[in-house]
């Protein structure tokens, strides 16, 4: 095996892996404080992409799209919750994921209505510009990618380990109901959550638009990749679940470079779906632990 | 009678269209509409009843149409053949994916089935056969029994006796044990395994079912195009049927039917008004509106307006007859010996429960107390199935019974009841306690006298026809008992029966207990409050902090000094 092909395959897998990374932690948060799964998580990252991308376009500064497009997604994150979540929150969780659908598909429809049919593009944030790495060719903007994605990652870290709010979301994670009886406001903190969870989908998806182009229909490839990332941790551990958004996206860089670029999808899509199967079966020997809702 | 006067209006309004509105567009709309319909019927099946959002079910449409166009350009095949082969096809798939996933809880499905789909695709794609991105051209039209379908007015009525047929499949299901169990545990999945539904077997079987239809679907729309490539069913296919089912009704098998319609009439209308870019916001902004203001969508409202219509003048009062206590006297098929050896269950370091033995002799009144937090709701759990043991065992009449699930637990005879209640809120109270004799496969008038007496035996005759939710809430914990009493159980565990009750109703609910034990079924509850625990049980077992701290009769465990210290402090020992 040639390192050189190796590495040229790894560290775009990883740069690619860093929006899923990004994706499957807002998918874990999100579900820890409110018990839903965010269909609509992968569309904040098409947003940041192609709301960047537009305003660039029409000779917004750089600095000021990167910020607009992050504080979009926050905000919408918020607007979300705020608008289609809270007001049914004693309802079936099965009523509230399948409306994080309906918004998902509103998002993707407005993007598809205010910004067109055809992918956008972006310079990089310092040049078009390459570097080397044991003989592999990579974009400089995978730097930008690889800084501002540990950044992110440190800081929700930092903030889960260390101050009330974060302690408060990992209390929720644990037990829902007992952390209510705590007297955590999970109103807040879920409203809190998916304006962070947005914000940070929005900035990964516009970090990434000058290696892969914003396109309106991004959303669901990110979200369902994310996904694989939060199923991985259990939709309880954000460190796996970054771990897991990560390794899928060097899992598809190797199928795509190593196999076929037209079976990549299929591929990791395709390990989703073994994954689940294993999990699944282990309990025909074993059993399901089953929790009273 | 309401199903009655729908199916005659859909065959009027299929009738009547292709001449009310003449033309080949219309008729291609009417088409396209039937051929949705026959998907979405299948899907209100998975998505109202089941609760089971798939975001893939196109997949199983492109199953369908490959299957038709595949057979039919490159093997001539009968259309009619094709799509059976489609369907069967997209049903093993369905199987063989959900007969695993969904025994895992969540929204697994969901994605398993778009990862699903984006594979097909990318097979359809890349596999030789299919015709790669141009697809597969030059499908015949469609044919029944060899016999070509020249014209589409005939085509056009082949699709909507289809959907008919699909349609009263949906609502033999919707008046089966099986429609019951499937809203039973939409409404709780919990209370649906504790009277014994297989909950995964229902979720599995609506999955296969929904995507023999989209099969269908598939094949149909197909046979109208004349083509199939990639593209034909994609995602956006994918959100039409959550749309159209989530519009059109959840809990209807009408919701498919006015769906489909809706759906169709709604992008030929942006279409006209050259707006075709709107579909998707304008799909998600209803989706995301009916959740949120009118779950029951279109059929519901129409369901309604028919009730508001028929229904009489204001519900009369319910008088409920006082307990008959010779009504069950016919129940029980024999009580037996619960034994719980060295149960050993922790969350992390907590050892809620540890290493505790019981015994509920046959026919006995047990009560598990003990100080909050000492374990009990958990040993019950495990008991019941609902949570697997680190260790030890647990036999009921002599068989070991800790791996089971707890619908397997129930199939047994075992019957619960909820410390927080578990009814099902969408269904009647009679429905509530009819589900509650699930385990037996049983004529729907056995199941009914059944639930009737059970109802009647803890004094609910008359409230039959209300909702749960019109109850008091003390009248709420009766139903859950006699939802447990249908079960005809051998053993009934009982949480915390007592818990939100007043002082009179507590005394009702121990004489009830009382009368049950004398139906010669074994009780096993958990409770706080002590009066009503030494005035009732034959035996008692103490826990405190996951431990058994004491057992035996009442008076004697009255007196034991350990007891005393763990419920009212060391002080009060010493004075």
């Amino acid at each position: 095996m040639d390192f050189s092909v190796f590495v040229q395959l790894l560290l775009p897998g990883l740069t690619t892996g860093c929006v899923y990374a990004l994706v499957a932690l807002g998918f874990v948060l999100c579900a820890n404080v409110s018990e839903v799964v965010n269909f609509a998580q992968g569309e904040y990252v098409m947003l940041g992409g192609v709301v960047a991308a537009w305003l660039f376009a029409h000779q917004v500064p750089l600095v000021v799209c990167i910020l607009l497009a992050t504080a979009a997604g926050a905000l919408l994150g918020a607007l979300q919750e705020r608008l289609t979540l809270a007001p049914v929150r004693s309802s079936p969780y099965f009523i509230q994921i399948t409306i994080t659908l309906g918004v998902a598909v509103v998002l993707r429809g407005v993007a598809l209505i205010a910004f067109g049919k055809d992918p956008l593009s972006m310079p990089g944030f310092t040049g078009d510009g390459v570097f080397e790495v044991a003989g592999a060719v990579v974009p400089v903007q995978s730097l930008w990618v690889w800084g501002s994605t540990a950044l992110l990652l440190a800081v929700i870290f930092w903030f889960l380990k260390f101050t009330d709010p974060g302690r408060a979301v990992r209390a929720c994670s644990i037990n829902l109901q007992a952390a209510r009886l705590m007297g955590v406001d999970t109103g807040k903190l879920t409203l809190a959550v998916f304006a962070v969870a947005g914000g940070a989908g929005a900035l990964a998806g516009v970090v990434i638009t000058p290696i892969v182009l914003a396109n309106w229909d991004a959303g669901i490839a990110y979200g369902l990749k994310g996904f694989i990332g939060a199923i991985l941790g259990n939709f309880r551990s954000p460190g796996i679940a970054v771990l897991g958004g990560l390794g899928i996206g060097i899992l598809e860089s190797f199928a795509a470079g190593y196999l076929s670029s037209g079976y990549k999808d299929a591929i990791v899509y395709g390990v989703l779906l073994a994954y689940l199967l294993v999990r699944g079966g282990v309990f025909v020997f074993g059993r399901l632990s089953l929790q009273l809702k | 009678m309401k199903s009655a006067i729908a199916i005659a209006a859909m065959v009027l309004a299929v009738a009547l269209y292709p001449f009310v509105l003449p033309g080949a567009y219309p008729l291609g709309i009417g088409i396209i509409t039937g051929a949705l319909a026959a998907g979405t019927v299948g899907f209100v099946l998975l998505l109202g009843y089941a609760h089971q959002l798939a975001l893939g079910q196109a997949g199983f449409c492109m199953v369908g149409g490959y299957a038709s166009a595949i057979l039919c350009v490159n093997y001539k095949w009968d259309p009619l053949a094709a799509l059976v082969v489609g369907a069967a096809l997209a049903m093993a798939t369905a199987w063989a994916i959900a007969a695993p996933i969904l025994k895992l809880r969540g929204f697994v499905l969901a994605m398993a089935s778009l990862a699903l789909h984006l594979i097909l695709i990318v097979m359809a794609l890349e596999m030789p056969f299919t015709g790669g991105a141009l697809g597969t051209y030059g499908v015949p039209k469609f044919a029944l029994f060899g016999l070509a379908l020249t014209s589409d007015l005939a085509f056009y009525f082949v699709v909507w006796a289809i959907v008919l047929a699909f349609v009263l499949v949906g609502l033999a299901i919707d008046r089966s044990r099986i429609g019951r169990a499937l809203k039973a545990l939409a409404a709780s999945e919990s209370a649906a395994m504790s009277v014994g539904i297989d909950i995964t077997r229902y979720k599995v079987q609506m999955f296969v079912l929904s995507a023999g239809m989209a099969s269908v679907c598939g094949s149909l729309g197909v046979h109208y195009l004349r083509a199939m490539d990639p593209n034909v069913f994609g995602f956006a296919f994918s959100l039409n049927f959550i749309t159209a089912v989530i519009v059109g009704g959840l809990m209807s098998i009408w919701g498919g039917v006015a769906g489909a319609a809706i759906i169709t009439g709604l992008r030929e209308l942006l279409r006209g008004l050259s707006l075709p870019l709107w579909e998707g916001v304008i799909m998600g902004a209803l989706t995301v509106i009916v959740l949120i203001a009118f779950r029951r969508g279109v059929a519901g409202f129409l369901s309604l307006l028919y009730e508001r219509f028929t229904a009489g003048k204001e519900p009369q009062r319910v008088a409920l007859a006082p307990p008959d206590l010779s009504s069950l006297s016919t129940i029980g098929t024999g009580s037996a010996k619960l034994e719980v050896s060295g149960a050993s269950r922790s969350f992390g370091n907590l050892k809620a429960v540890n290493n505790v033995s019981l015994t509920v002799e046959t026919g006995s009144i047990t009560a598990l107390i003990g100080p909050n937090g000492a374990g009990k709701t958990t040993l019950f759990n495990l008991i019941g199935g609902y949570q697997p043991l680190d260790a030890g065992a647990v036999r009921f009449d002599g068989r070991r019974i800790e791996t089971l699930l707890p619908n397997e637990i129930a199939q047994l005879g075992i019957g619960r009841t909820f410390q927080n209640l578990q009814l099902f809120d969408t269904m009647t109270v009679l429905d509530n306690v009819m589900c509650g004799h699930h385990r037996f496969v049983a004529k729907e008038n056995k199941n009914r006298e059944t639930a009737l007496r059970a109802l009647a035996f803890v004094g609910l005759k008359g409230a039959e026809a209300l909702l749960p939710g019109e109850l008091a809430f003390g009248h709420q914990r009766l139903v859950e008992i006699a939802r447990a009493l249908a079960l005809e159980p051998r053993l009934l565990l009982m949480d915390e029966p007592a818990s939100g009750l007043n002082d009179s109703e507590t005394e009702r609910l121990a004489e009830l207990i009382l009368r049950i034990a004398a139906l010669g079924i074994t009780v096993l509850l958990v409770e706080h409050d002590m009066r009503l625990v030494m005035g009732l049980a034959d035996h008692v077992v103490v826990m405190h902090h996951g431990e058994q701290l004491a057992h035996g009769p009442p008076d004697v465990v009255r007196k034991n000094s350990a007891v005393i210290q763990a419920y009212l402090g060391v002080e009060h020992v010493a004075a």
